[in-house]
């Protein structure tokens, strides 16, 4: 009995965690729909070049998760922004990239596009702050910039 | 039929004589056999080597390393259970303040997009790098250094909103 005692304490250990947390996952993708979605961000810079940016995004309502991070339409921010890995799968991240290059856009230009999983029904609504944008010579500009919901 | 049971006597003694028992034996007993010094010696390494689990000595071993390894399972999943070897991220968590300080390369109190921005051009230029800028110490200041700065930009833990 006394041998046999550990053996059974040390299953539940390693059998009440994993079914535990696979139970979590089937009640929350069962007690609410989960969907994804792109945002696609933008940035106007006005008649000035865009070089670099950096900007934050937070979900103020609703439940979102993070899951991927595409670079923009033009040339000079197509490559996949920096990042910090941390933020995906959750609900906030700080995006920026920066163009070395000669080709830099002008006006509105799309910059990024986060993909987000979306949890339950109610629209989440975003919080977005640009931080720093900058022009060829590494440059303060003003800028504004907003989002669009894609599907 | 009668001239038969002639031959036979009912009341014939049918044991064994002691003294044809002790011959016969003496004839067929093996002829080799097991020193009795060897006999002991064999009998006192079976005690030794089975002493110990007659005692429950050995068995009690068993049991107790048994509950160790329980042990150390619980703790394990214990700590996956709170997340405590969750790695956040070479980004996240790679910088302490001082390194902080050493990406602000334009010193003016921010470290964002713009730093690695500046680094990136100053590279391309090849104009002369200053030492303080090898951010990750591998003797090149390259894009390298470059990234290190960008992550340091877009860490979470800085909380810019």
């Amino acid at each position: 009995m006394t041998k046999i005692t550990p053996i059974i304490l040390a299953g539940i250990c390693l059998i009440v965690p994993v079914l535990a947390q696979e139970s979590e996952q089937d009640y929350s993708t069962a007690q609410s729909g989960v969907r994804f979605a792109p945002l696609h961000i933008y940035i106007d810079s006005g008649n000035k070049s865009l070089a670099a940016y950096q900007f934050e995004l937070k979900a103020v309502a609703g439940q979102i998760k993070i899951v991927g991070v595409e670079g923009g339409r033009h040339e000079a921010f197509k490559e996949a922004p920096y990042y910090d890995p941390a933020a995906l799968a959750k609900d906030r991240i700080i995006i920026a990239a920066f163009s070395t290059g000669s080709d830099l856009p002008k006006g509105r230009t799309r910059i990024a596009t986060i993909h987000l999983q979306i949890i339950g029904g109610t629209e989440p609504q975003y919080e977005l702050k640009l931080i720093v944008a900058g022009d060829a010579d590494a440059k303060e500009i003003p800028a504004e910039i907003t989002f669009e919901k894609g599907e | 039929m009668t001239k038969r049971k002639e031959h036979f006597d009912e009341d014939m003694d049918l044991r064994v004589p002691s003294k044809l028992s002790a011959d016969l034996n003496a004839l067929f007993e093996p002829r080799v056999g097991v020193p009795p010094e060897v006999d002991r010696a064999v009998m006192d390494r079976a005690y030794k080597h089975f002493a110990p689990l007659q005692s429950g000595k050995g068995g009690r071993l068993r049991v107790h390393w048994a509950w160790r390894i329980a042990a150390a399972a619980a703790i394990i999943i214990f700590a996956f259970s709170l997340n405590l070897t969750k790695q956040t991220g070479p980004a996240t968590d790679r910088f302490s303040l001082s390194e902080t300080q050493a990406v602000d390369i334009d010193r003016n109190g921010r470290v964002d997009i713009l730093d690695a921005f500046k680094l990136a051009k100053h590279i391309e230029s090849t104009g002369p790098a200053e030492t303080e800028w090898d951010i990750n110490g591998d003797g090149l200041i390259d894009r390298g250094d470059v990234d290190v700065v960008a992550l340091a930009a877009v860490r979470l833990d800085k909380g810019v909103l």
